[in-house]
């Protein structure tokens, strides 16, 4: 993605502040982030807001139905429907999250936890060489966060590399979910990162999330980062060359100041990190 | 041979269905303090979607009625769009497939359901080409130019036009028409008469004002083509100020 002046970090774009974003003055991100899913197909006053938004900003698509872990097929109408949208606003990085949230030929909506399995990483890798195949560009694949295993036969990290070496995917590696499932499944997350393959990171997510209780922390992106995530954030971006760097706030939205304050504080630590000008590719 | 193993699958399988029935299931090596988080999350995002596309069915049933509703929904119903905001229009389907509006003695529920899910539609629909037009022309004489983002939906109860609490008893043929404003995006809603529904009908079908009120004349028995014409005027215009009619056609 070509981002101008070395600046990186982007943010969501989310229907409940789209108007402020587009006129104002405070939040300026280098680029935005969206659903798909939620602009598919889409006319009227939603349609004119997307467009003004593309020729602000240039945009990444962050995909939430794909389900590449499923055991049903893919939905191809679905996926040519993408890559006509991606087209069509000159989208440069498409990701997906590595779960399924489609399974007996019903939508859930929602991100379940694939089974850390041999079979399911054949399975997820023929299925990622598919969508890349049709969309004849590479797909980044996101870390996601896990509230419970199952059926696991390997560890979390050798799950994510064997489908990202496997496939010739790239990660999308999410912050905000390695501090998620390292608290609630009890793992150094620095450790974690060194095991990913990171010379595939195209892409970064931070977000905030809630602890609910002692042992359990939801990854909400209704909340303000938490400063270990930025520690969290600054240790890994010291391991990569410079990749866009998306800032998730999708409920409980405060006042733009404060979604540009995280964003400042994003791009002060790049700026340490990644001390040289970079465009990034 | 698929290379996904039958044991792998099945524990998806077994997960997924959980989360839509919020029946517990045997599965391999979880932690089973955590697994009703999924269902909670899963089944909020359902509740919450459909609780935002029909907010007076909503507040209108009985908060016990409701929630059984959506979770036999959630339940029974395999959704199959990949766009969360569609999948309300699947709610809709559901309750006239299984009758709910019978089973709850409701006869209005199917009506209200459209209306409300309309509304959504007409908000977020693909744009739709206008047509060609002049805005100098002839309303009787020259085929008219109707704004193309519009719906034109029989209904047998009002709904439309009278709160839920007050439908009950008034069954009968309204005419509702919904159209998409073309630089604000605002739905305009109108309620009109079935003389006038057939007339945007046939205006639509693409014959002139004169050829619908001649049949208009002799179909609705009014047997007085100057008064049927002065009125027709006057609901043109109102619909051409409104900027529902954009003028006409070019040939």
């Amino acid at each position: 993605m070509q981002l101008k002046d070395n600046k990186y970090i982007g943010i969501g774009f989310r229907k409940d502040f789209s108007e402020e974003l587009l006129d104002s003055t405070v939040l300026k991100p280098a680029f935005i982030e969206l659903a798909p899913e939620n602009w598919i197909g889409m006319g009227g006053y939603w349609k004119k807001q997307l467009d003004k938004a593309a020729e602000k900003f240039p945009i990444s698509c962050h995909g939430l139905s794909l389900s590449i872990g499923s055991p049903d097929d893919l939905d191809l109408d679905f996926l040519y429907k993408i890559k006509k949208f991606i087209k069509d606003y000159k989208v440069q990085i498409y990701s997906e999250h590595l779960s399924y949230a489609k399974c007996d030929n019903a939508h859930l909506y929602d991100l379940l936890p694939i089974p850390f399995r041999k079979d399911a990483v054949k399975h997820i890798i023929a299925r990622i060489k598919q969508v890349q195949e049709v969309l004849e560009m590479p797909l980044a694949i996101e870390n996601v966060s896990y509230y419970t295993p199952v059926a696991a036969e390997m560890d979390e990290a050798t799950f994510i590399s064997e489908i990202v070496n496997g496939s010739g995917c790239n990660l999308l590696l999410d912050v905000n979910n390695v501090y998620v499932n390292s608290f609630n499944h009890k793992y150094n997350a620095k450790e974690f990162i060194k095991k990913l393959p990171l010379n595939k990171v195209a892409y970064i997510h931070m977000a905030g999330h809630e602890q609910i209780s002692d042992t359990v922390i939801i990854d909400t992106h209704g909340e303000a980062v938490i400063d270990q995530v930025f520690d969290l954030f600054e240790y890994t971006t010291s391991l990569l060359k410079p990749v866009p760097v998306l800032l998730e706030r999708d409920f409980n939205i405060p006042e733009l100041e404060e979604l540009q304050g995280e964003i400042t504080r994003m791009e002060t630590i790049v700026s340490k990190t990644w001390k040289k000008e970079h465009a990034i590719a | 041979m698929p290379l996904l193993k039958e044991e792998t699958r099945q524990q998806q399988s077994k997960l997924a269905e959980y989360c839509k029935t919020g029946i517990v299931p045997e599965l391999n090596g979880i932690i089973e303090e955590n697994l009703h988080h999924y269902r909670r999350l899963v089944f909020n995002i359902g509740i919450d979607t459909i609780e935002t596309a029909y907010p007076i069915t909503y507040r209108f049933l009985p908060d016990e009625i409701w929630d059984k509703l959506v979770y036999e929904f959630y339940a029974e119903h395999k959704c199959q769009t990949p766009q969360v905001w569609r999948m309300p229009l699947e709610f809709y389907d559901y309750c006239v497939e299984k009758d709910i509006q019978g089973k709850l003695n409701l006869p209005f529920l199917n009506d209200l359901l459209y209306f409300e899910w309309l509304e959504l539609e007409m908000h977020t629909m693909e744009d739709i080409p206008y047509p060609s037009y002049d805005t100098k022309g002839d309303l009787l004489k020259n085929l008219l130019a109707i704004n193309p983002e519009h719906k034109l939906v029989k209904f047998t109860y009002p709904v439309h036009v009278l709160a839920a609490t007050e439908l009950e008893g008034k069954e009968g043929n309204y005419f509702l028409l919904m159209y998409r404003e073309k630089e604000s995006g605002r739905i305009q809603f109108m309620d009109v008469s079935i003389l006038y529904a057939y007339i945007l009908e046939q205006i639509q079908n693409g014959l002139t004002l004169h050829a619908v009120l001649t049949d208009a004349d002799s179909l609705f028995q009014i047997n007085n083509f100057e008064m049927l014409k002065e009125h027709a005027l006057v609901f043109i215009n109102d619909l051409k100020q409104r900027q529902f009619i954009l003028g006409f056609l070019n040939k």
